[in-house]
């Protein structure tokens, strides 16, 4: 079909010989040569309209058509590089933008859970665990004699899956010799064939690994990747987790990373049964494991709905089978009082929990870069147009020349379609490394490359693009007549009012929407300051955190461990001091629980809370963070299994349960009133868990006194780079112990920092969006206004001629773009109050009426507004009259 | 197809018959287009006029959708001439097309004359 057989050449030989043929038989019929040979052409008709259509038949002529209008149309963008360049940076920047958004919304809003049927798929939830227990979701986590009686339901969750982390973080493993940490579960037999889980490579575990609590491991197919270079002779390998070893048999499908949110699964075991794999690697609680301890809700379920039975159903066959599990080892059935725990289901559709975490920033990032999107797109139309109708005299002639409108107009969309795909194609590469950026900040940097729907997305907006730019044309098309060409003066060719009404109206908007993306950006990045300078309570420069979750074979052992090890690690040069505590600070860690004050539940006043913060805390704690004692002392080497059982409070602790007395001397302990723990010392509030946290009471043990000793968070306060003392204490560690690692080691600061990453970034975004919109808007601006007073030539000529100032002329023009700002900044400032309204609950430390950000929107779109406008004003006024109204 | 004039009672062809006489005329043997124009003509005694421009065009048409095949000869009058000859898949269509224009004719026969005698009209 595309090659063509026959050269014309060819063609006209047969002509040629047809005429021969046709005269020789005429002459034979009795004509003259000369008569035969004219009869014999007049006879064939046009010879050249026959070569035409040989012609044209032989190829595809659309396509040679095509051909042309894009060698064309690339010779004319050529010619006019900076509106080329604008126009496609434009585009590329507005499409980029929105298509990175998306993937990240498509990947964290929209993708459902990596497995077979997710909508069959349902997580269990209680309304509350029954009294007496520990959870580490009051909501999400059940015991396991629940699990083991539910998983027996077969008739309405068929199968049920338990899950559970090994450490809150990460877990010691090591392959090979040198140790390091990675993020595993232990799950249920059930947990690769029940959610449908492909296993490219080995296979998965089923029952029988889990009731033998075999030593085998599945990976995933990013810890593959990354730690074993995908080598198909993974299988087989060793993998010790917390020192206990074990065969590697199989490797997940790629994207499949667990079915929580956030963190990224790297292995799964089967449900173990020792000391070093606890559940969440936790040390026994009086010598039992999460399996045997009924009152230790730790392990997380899902489960599938069994063939033909609905939520309702099943959940009121397992109700009463639940309620009856729930108090098993608790004494059989709820306390006098006591509301039995509810059973209900979440949807596991989507990663629960996503949605709270980033849906209303990214719907709002989704929402600005929509508001960057239309004005970039507007600029360009503005640009088309202005190019255009610059041309107009070039189309008049074109017409006057033959050409019809229909290919005219198709000559415009091929320009408007080159450059909406070269935009687009930048655009594409743009999106990419934002996408990587914004992956960054969702922590799911794994399964986040552009899938079908992304590019189903941006295609999308690229087909709006290109209609908006295909109609635009179209005017002119339609407008420009042939003999315009002959009435060519500029002043009479150009007096289109309706085509400049739009243009303002245009740029109006694009101010309006500039006013409201700057209104947000800046409330973020105000958000961001006070964040950033909200007082810690504390001195974190200079501290240095790690974990680590050595193997404790006995409560004595395990202290001993910390004793020799906080000894060895305040020896280390450069080392001020040392402390540890259970829960790190600032990362959102913390355990908390009703607490007796004086041996009882303390008053409180209606609608607050009793809720004490607690965490577990080694020698020198405070003075090593640089928090003030207040009152008392600081926790001490002499605080030990011998001595009177201290703990520590902070000032929100003596304002709501000790007011107005001294609290030294008086007690606290857990609410079930068997310990009793004399308050030595009373701190000033700071931050715990996050930046942006408000105080609440908090009590500190210290870890020489109590009954449980696990992982701790070593901190050091260092001189000089906290960083650089990470080598020693790496040693110092792997010297009493070859298999441990230093978990997730980090400054203090940059700990405290990833609290507020979400914010870090969706101000750093905002900012970027807004910034981009200023620029756009910037150069539309100024494109309208040149263009405007280049049509305008001859008359501001004229009236400088008529005797106009300088002045005057600038002023008429500024007169111009200042009415266009009052008019977006009209419409811009109610609508921003709309903006403002929705971002209130991503705000910290300011109004959504804060009267400084909007005064900046305002200022910001007026200056872009005002040296927009200057450059083509003074070029107005350096016009020569007598230059102008000579060219006419 | 074009006419060159109007004033004589010759027919203009219809869309697509000229097609269908081409191959009619090639079944005869090989010939080049010169030779089938004469003898559309002559066959159908001067009635239809076929333009000369058109018939190298729907040859081509012809051979591109390999009905018939050409190849450089010389005439009977030792001229250099481009002979065409039908393909396989040509017969095939001649076939097929005569049987459509004689269902064709029918049915306008029927409508035409209608109640009268098939083809009977001159």
């Amino acid at each position: 079909m595309f090659k063509r057989k026959r050269s014309a050449e060819d063609f006209q030989a047969e002509i040629e010989a047809h005429l021969e043929l046709e005269a020789e038989d005429l002459k034979g019929e009795g004509f003259s040569a000369d008569e035969a040979q004219g009869k014999a052409r007049r006879a064939f008709g046009n010879v050249r309209a026959a070569q035409e259509r040989f012609y044209l038949k032989g190829r595809l002529v659309w396509l040679d058509k095509l051909w042309r209008d894009v060698r064309f149309g690339l010779r004319s963008l050529r010619e006019s590089p900076g509106f080329t360049i604008t126009a496609i940076l434009t585009l590329a920047l507005g499409i980029g933008a929105n298509t990175a958004v998306f993937s990240v919304m498509n990947a964290v809003l929209l993708r459902s859970l990596p497995v077979s049927d997710p909508s069959s798929l349902v997580y269990l939830r209680t309304s509350n665990p029954p009294r007496g227990t520990g959870t580490i979701d009051s909501a999400q986590t059940f015991s396991y004699p629940v699990y083991d009686a539910l998983r027996r339901q077969h008739a309405a969750l068929s199968p049920l899956i338990a899950y559970v982390p090994l450490s809150a973080n990460k877990v010691a493993v090591r392959y090979g010799s040198v140790p390091e940490e990675a993020e595993g579960d232990m799950v249920s037999g059930a947990f690769f064939s029940g959610l449908g889980v492909n296993l490219p490579l080995g296979r998965g575990f089923g029952e029988e690994e889990e009731t033998h609590h075999a030593s085998v491991a599945v990976i995933s197919d990013n810890y593959w990747t990354r730690r074993f270079a995908r080598e198909r002779d993974v299988l087989g390998k060793t993998l010790y987790v917390n020192a206990v070893p074990m065969t590697i048999i199989g490797v997940a499908a790629p994207g499949f990373e667990g079915v929580e949110p956030g963190g990224a699964t790297d292995f799964w075991i089967p449900l173990q049964d020792r000391r070093e794999l606890n559940a969440w690697g936790n040390p026994p609680d009086d010598g039992k494991l999460y399996a045997s301890d009924p009152s230790w809700w730790c392990l997380r379920l899902i489960g599938r709905l069994a063939p033909g039975v609905n939520r309702t159903q099943a959940l009121a066959q397992l109700q009463p089978e639940f309620q009856a599990a729930a108090y098993i080892g608790l004494g059989g059935s709820p306390l006098q009082g006591e509301k039995p725990p509810i059973l209900g289901f979440a949807d596991a559709k989507n990663f629960p929990g996503y949605d709270e975490q980033y849906g209303s920033p990214l719907r709002m990032l989704m929402a600005m870069v929509g508001l960057v999107l239309l004005i970039a797109l507007a600029n360009v139309v503005m640009l088309l147009l202005a190019r255009n109708a610059a041309r107009q005299r070039e189309f008049s002639v074109r017409q006057a020349l033959g050409a019809g409108r229909g290919e005219l107009f198709r000559q415009l969309l091929t320009e408007s379609l080159i450059l909406v795909s070269a935009g687009g194609a930048l655009a594409w590469v743009f999106a990419e490394a934002a996408t990587r950026l914004l992956a960054r900040w969702a922590q799911i940097e794994s399964s986040l490359a552009p899938d079908r729907t992304v590019l189903l997305f941006t295609l999308g907006v690229l087909a709006l693009a290109g209609l908006l730019f295909g109609l635009t044309p179209l005017r002119v098309a339609l407008a420009g007549k042939a003999e315009l060409a002959i009435r060519t003066s500029a002043a009479t060719s150009n007096a289109d009012a309706g085509k400049s009404r739009m243009g303002r109206m245009t740029v109006a908007l694009q101010m309006t929407l500039c006013v409201v993306l700057l209104v947000g950006a800046g409330l973020l990045i105000r958000t961001l300051r006070n964040l950033e300078n909200t007082p810690l309570g504390m001195r974190v420069d200079g501290l240095v955190v790690f974990g680590v979750n050595p193997d404790i074979p006995s409560l004595q052992a395990g202290r001993a461990f910390y004793v020799n090890l906080l000894a060895k690690m305040r020896a280390l040069p450069g080392v001020e001091s040392v402390t540890m505590s259970e829960a790190r600070l600032g990362s959102w860690e913390s355990n908390n629980s009703d607490m007796m004050v004086d041996r009882r539940l303390p008053e409180v006043a209606n609608g607050s809370s009793r809720t004490v913060r607690n965490n577990v805390a080694g020698p020198d704690f405070f003075h090593t963070l640089g928090v003030p004692v207040l009152a008392g002392r600081d926790f001490a080497d002499s605080d030990n299994a011998n001595s009177p059982l201290v703990g520590i409070v902070n000032e929100e602790f003596v304002r709501r349960f000790l007011p107005n007395v001294n609290p030294l001397g008086h007690t606290f302990g857990p609410d079930n009133g068997q310990v009793t723990i004399s308050i030595v010392g009373v701190v000033k509030d700071h931050k715990y868990r996050s930046i942006d946290e408000e105080p609440i009471p908090m009590a500190w043990y210290m870890y020489a006194q109590i009954p449980v000793v696990g992982a701790m968070n070593v901190e050091m306060r260092v001189h000089g780079d906290p960083l650089a003392i990470l080598p020693a204490a790496r040693n110092l560690v792997q010297q009493l112990d070859p298999n441990l690692p230093l978990i997730q080691p980090t400054t203090q600061r940059a700990q405290f920092d990833t609290t507020i990453a979400h914010q870090i970034l969706f101000a750093r975004l905002a900012g970027v969006f807004g910034f981009l919109a200023v620029v756009l808007v910037g150069t539309g601006l100024y494109g309208t206004l040149a263009y405007r007073v280049s049509k305008r030539t001859a008359e501001i000529g004229l009236r400088m001629a008529l005797g106009a100032q300088r002045m005057q002329v600038v002023w008429m023009i500024l007169k111009d773009s200042l009415a266009l700002t009052i008019v977006g900044v009209g419409m811009g400032v109610p609508l921003a109050t709309l903006l403002g309204r929705a971002l209130t609950s991503s705000l910290y430390g300011i109004q959504p009426l804060d009267g400084v950000t909007y005064l900046f929107a305002i200022t910001a779109v007026a200056a872009v507004a005002l040296v927009a406008s200057v450059i083509p004003a003074s070029r107005a006024a350096s016009v020569d009259p007598m230059r102008t109204l000579r060219a006419e | 197809m074009a006419t060159q004039d109007n004033n004589d009672d010759r027919i203009a062809l219809l869309q697509g018959t000229l097609d269908l006489l081409i191959l009619k005329t090639l079944l005869l043997g090989p010939c080049h287009g010169q030779g089938v124009a004469r003898i559309i003509q002559r066959q159908s005694q001067e009635a239809f006029l076929v333009d000369h421009g058109s018939l190298y065009v729907a040859l081509q048409r012809l051979e591109d959708k390999n009905w018939i095949r050409a190849k450089w000869g010389v005439s009977e009058n030792n001229r250099k001439a481009r002979f065409y000859s039908l393909t396989a898949k040509g017969r095939d269509q001649l076939t097929e097309k005569t049987g459509e224009w004689r269902r064709l004719t029918r049915a306008m026969d029927l409508i035409l004359n209608p109640g009268g005698l098939e083809g009977e009209e001159a």
